[in-house]
């Protein structure tokens, strides 16, 4: 039988599963069957969530190596993803230093600076170096669904962080 | 307002530089080492080729495994859902069968087409005359908004170019994009980088499909002032030198769209047509 400490140690593994997971297997956040222009990145709310309130629990490594999986599935040059998940990260770590305790609000508005930035070097980077065309209409939804949804991922994170024990003194 | 400039200074640098307890590089060194990996991709050095190559090979397989789970749910439930709906489906399919019927009665619709597609099949390069097909299977489907594409399980091993035209039964669905030694990435028609030379209707219209991300591709460059009717097959036109002429890809509708005969999102197996080889640079 699984002890405690086992269990413990998958659960605190949890995020950095689901994160190598979606950016690896084919399920994806574009409900276009459903509704045509729901479609959102829950990576980025990952990487967001876990580096801000609890950075032990995905290295930047981890998070490097989860964009260029997401690169070689997505057909993007490879890094692309790599910076901008990067990109989100140091917003991450820039507003961690810089706060001492946030609300779901500032969370929330700190997230669009975030996404703000990373889409922003993600479509530079994009268009200006590489001769694939995007539409963006189709990621301006996909960013806006991606703020939209990030209260309800706030607080399903906000829960499995009270149960994990990394970091805590147990 | 010198001392905030200076917390900025230093959250910065820190956010930057700062390596805690489990994290073994900083953010900048490993923002530096994914610039040069992009540029080094982008840019398309020697060694990245095969390299990229067998990275794709490898993720593609590890993506392929770590799926199943996913795929087997949704089949598993529309296996039963069929199973329950199987009546239901029978006077569906009948009614079907009836409009077709009603279809085939169209006698002047039909002599105008036959005409035309025969001019086509006709051409020695004829869609019925190829024959070096091969059948491949669907490893990946991830939908997107950035890309439309699938991957699947032939390469350049199997004889697979870059270019070369991608069907599922006999409807074209798109063309192979990148190749890897094991797979390839094929551009799907409603991709917006997808770009068809086609024709259609009694008087042979010419015209481009062009991907537009969503699920109907658009027919560009028609003629001045033509309106597009609803209810015309829709052909690829053999003009690039890519695709047989006469491949049928769809119909068009009021708006201009083309309905695809197949539907990107439902391939499992796909056939590539190894007798085009032209390369193209996507």
């Amino acid at each position: 039988m699984l002890n405690y400490k086992t269990i413990s140690k998958i659960l605190n593994l949890g995020p950095l599963i689901l994160l190598y997971y979606l950016s690896v297997s084919e399920i994806d956040s574009h409900f276009e069957n459903y509704f045509e222009i729901l479609s959102f990145n829950i990576q980025l709310i990952i990487i967001y969530f876990w580096v801000l309130k609890r950075p032990e629990v995905l290295g930047s490594g981890h998070i490097f190596f989860a964009g260029l999986i997401n690169d070689v599935v997505m057909g993007f040059p490879l890094g692309i993803s790599s910076l901008a998940y990067l990109v989100i990260s140091l917003v991450a770590t820039y507003v961690k230093n810089m706060t001492v305790n946030t609300r779901i609000t500032t969370d929330w508005f700190t997230f669009f600076i975030a996404i703000f930035f990373s889409n922003l070097m993600f479509f530079i980077l994009l268009i200006n170096f590489s001769e694939i065309a995007i539409n963006l209409t189709e990621i301006s939804y996909n960013t806006f669904f991606t703020l939209i949804f990030f209260p309800f991922f706030w607080f399903l994170f906000s829960y499995y962080n009270s149960i994990i024990t990394i970091g805590k003194n147990v | 307002m010198s001392s905030s400039r200076d917390d900025f200074g230093i959250a910065f640098r820190s956010a930057l530089l700062q390596r805690g307890a489990k994290q073994k590089f900083s953010l900048v060194f490993l923002i530096i080492v994914a610039g040069i990996v992009f540029f080094f991709d982008v840019y398309g050095f020697g060694f990245m080729k095969p390299l990229r190559s067998i990275i794709n090979d490898g993720i593609y397989r590890v993506s392929l495994v770590v799926s199943s789970p996913s795929r087997f749910v949704p089949q598993a439930t529309q296996g039963f859902t069929n199973f329950l709906n199987i009546k239901k489906e029978n006077e569906e399919l009948k009614q079907a069968l009836e409009v077709y019927r009603q279809k085939e009665l169209n006698v002047e619709y039909l002599t105008n087409q036959n005409k035309n597609l025969r001019k086509i099949l006709e051409s020695e390069e004829s869609f019925l005359k190829k024959e070096n097909m091969i059948l491949s299977k669907v490893l990946i489907d991830k939908s997107s908004p950035y890309l439309k594409s699938i991957i699947i399980n032939r390469g350049s091993n199997s004889g697979i170019l870059k270019g070369m035209p991608v069907l599922d039964k006999e409807y074209l669905v798109g063309r192979v994009v990148e190749t890897n030694y094991l797979s390839s990435r094929v551009l799907l028609l409603n991709d917006l980088n997808s770009r068809i030379p086609v024709t259609f209707g009694e008087d042979n219209v010419q015209a481009i499909l062009k991907g537009s991300g969503g699920s109907r591709p658009l027919l560009e460059y028609l003629p001045e002032g033509y309106i597009v009717e609803e209810g015309i097959d829709v052909f690829t036109s053999g003009k690039d030198g890519i695709f047989f002429p006469g491949s049928p890809i769809g119909v068009t509708n009021e708006k201009g769209e083309v309905i695809l005969f197949s539907e990107s999102s439902q391939l499992s197996f796909v056939k590539v047509d190894l007798s085009q080889h032209n390369k193209e640079v996507f």
